[in-house]
């Protein structure tokens, strides 16, 4: 079912185009991801979705409402960049204050919500002693308050360590198995984009590719088979005309679309390799096909 | 609303370094007056039975009014930090109107304002008491009072349009600055009116500084004006003039006229502020 469709946002920030002629559709469950480099206009694509700035030209509907619409406020909630919560209140007073803000929603020590991200240890603590895991939690915590259908985040994970950016995702992963919850990220985490079932991969504000995870990696990220062999004639005389071949001397490398024609082709040539290597295409490979450049 | 309201207030309160600096402007015209003039204004009203049972009053109302413009002014700067922060998006998502969220900031500034002057006059009040058996007439507390409210909005009404022009943190606290420092003067605290050059006390008048010290000094100075001058009455009109008691229109200002000058003040500041608001508020929202 669509959730949220886009059709045409264009953003300008005076003469500078910082948003052009984006066409998006979410569905409801979805984890979607905008992968893009710094700049790319990746939080301005947000910043349009959830509201905070209108478009140049271009609507944004969800269930028939736009973005400026209460209802629609109602059923979104975003996890900021930046810290938006005040450091010199605690926890709590930070979450029952922005609580109180919304019509129907109360709030207590014993909220499921606050269990769920573990936050009863740290309800009395000040939120700018946390650390910046604890202090992402509580951000997140903040986004649902509510309980949006849709929740936006900004960059969820940057600066944070292995280990924290594995809890919130297992958080986050239990919010949409069990209730459906829809998720919008912006990242340039590739790992980070490889989870999502559908990314949108953003360069200077524009959409250059949309697809599945699988899609993307069939069409732009082919495997890499290195051969090394003395008859390097011999293998090549086992490879299918589309496949790009790079040779070096005794060295050959091979991109090709999935690892049952690695092997197949390694078998057929087993008696004149002396060494092979073998990797998966990923979203580092995509972001090069596309872009031209790594990611910054 | 009052959730929004509370949160101003405990994140003003809890920073007690801010509190203290919001009062600084106060408490320097109070010590400088003390240390500097007060020698000074008793020699020149010598000719007067017990001067410092007039001008220790006429302190407490000058300071009060400086106060009100330094508390309210650093009660508004969370309006700004939220602003600057982005914090201003993440409340402008809740059930909350936009209009509610501007006017939660000025409920809780107006709110400091009056709290921090009662305060600062419970301060001076029992400074003197100690000092000059200063007594404060029970009678005044509950005009006292009511000014200490009706300052706090003037002054939240002036900041707010001052800050309609102010988009960051580095100008705010240097516009900060300006204005504890000029307050004490525009106020007749460190000289009396009636002692700066007429041009010097034109400028004042066109400020609410002036009518908001008179109409402290009006009421608390209020029976022992009547008891000093009882044997002088000629001296009386003189006396209220120079130290800006009334502040000299075509008459001295009674404390009603006062009272209206400044809800006058307040209303011109509020509607100019409505005028600049449309400009800001795109800039508010797209600050993110």
């Amino acid at each position: 079912m669509t959730l949220l469709t886009a059709t045409g946002i264009t953003k300008k920030f005076g003469t500078k185009t910082a948003v052009k002629q984006i066409d998006l559709t979410v569905q409801t469950g979805q984890l979607v991801a905008f992968l893009g480099p710094n700049g790319a206009g990746k939080s301005t694509t947000i910043n349009l979705l959830t509201g905070t700035i209108a478009p140049t030209a271009g609507t944004i509907k969800m269930a028939g409402l736009r973005p400026d619409n209460r209802q629609y406020q109602k059923q979104i909630g975003v996890v900021f960049q930046k810290s938006v919560l005040d450091n010199q209140l605690t926890v709590w007073q930070n979450l029952k204050s922005r609580a109180d803000m919304y019509q129907g929603v109360t709030l207590t020590p014993e909220s499921e919500l606050i269990t769920a991200f573990g936050l009863t240890s740290i309800l009395k603590q000040t939120y700018g002693t946390l650390s910046g895991g604890q202090r992402r939690r509580v951000d997140i915590a903040r986004a649902l308050i509510h309980q949006p259908k849709l929740l936006f985040l900004d960059e969820p994970s940057t600066g944070l360590d292995i280990q924290t950016r594995t809890v919130i995702w297992q958080t986050l992963n239990q919010l949409r198995q069990q209730q459906g919850l829809t998720i919008i990220l912006t990242t340039h985490y590739l790992e980070e984009a490889a989870e999502a079932d559908f990314v949108y991969v953003i360069d200077h504000g524009q959409i250059i590719a949309a697809d599945t995870v699988e899609q993307l990696q069939a069409t732009y990220a082919q495997s890499q088979l290195m051969i090394e062999t003395d008859y390097p004639e011999v293998v090549l005389a086992q490879l299918a005309p589309e496949w790009r071949v790079l040779q070096t001397n005794h060295q050959l490398q091979i991109a090709l679309p999935d690892d049952q024609q690695a092997i197949a082709l390694l078998t057929k040539v087993q008696s004149v390799i002396t060494h092979f290597k073998f990797r998966q295409g990923n979203m580092d490979d995509i972001f090069m096909a596309l872009t031209g450049k790594e990611i910054r | 609303m009052m959730a929004l309201v509370k949160r101003h207030l405990a994140l003003y309160f809890g920073n007690k370094s801010g509190v203290f600096f919001s009062l600084l402007g106060a408490l320097i015209a109070f010590v400088l007056y003390l240390v500097f003039l007060k020698h000074n204004m008793l020699a020149s009203w010598s000719q007067l039975a017990a001067p410092q049972k007039l001008l220790d009053p006429w302190l407490i109302g000058g300071t009060l009014a400086v106060t009100a413009v330094t508390t309210t002014a650093n009660g508004l700067n969370q309006m700004i930090v939220d602003r600057e922060s982005g914090t201003l998006a993440d409340l402008a998502l809740t059930d909350m109107s936009f209009i509610g969220i501007q006017f939660s900031y000025l409920v809780s500034t107006v709110i400091i304002g009056t709290l921090m002057q009662l305060v600062m006059f419970a301060a001076m009040v029992g400074y003197f008491s100690l000092t000059d058996q200063f007594v404060l007439s029970l009678a005044a507390i509950v005009p006292v009072m009511g000014i200490m409210l009706l300052s706090s909005i003037v002054w939240t009404t002036f900041n707010v349009l001052i800050l309609s022009f102010v988009t960051n943190l580095d100008s705010l606290g240097k516009i900060g600055t300006i204005l504890g420092t000029s307050a004490g003067f525009f106020a007749g605290v460190y000289l009396p009116i009636g002692a700066v050059p007429v041009a010097a006390q034109n400028l004042m008048k066109i400020t609410p500084f002036p009518y908001n010290a008179a109409i402290y000094r009006q009421i608390l100075m209020a029976d022992q004006l009547k008891t000093t001058f009882k044997q002088v009455p000629q001296l009386r009109h003189q006396f209220e003039q120079t130290l800006g008691i009334g502040i000299q229109l075509q008459h001295l200002t009674s404390w009603q006229a006062n009272t209206l000058i400044l809800a006058g003040f307040s209303v011109v500041f509020g509607a100019l502020t409505l005028v600049f608001a449309k400009s800001s508020r795109r800039k508010a929202i797209n600050k993110v």
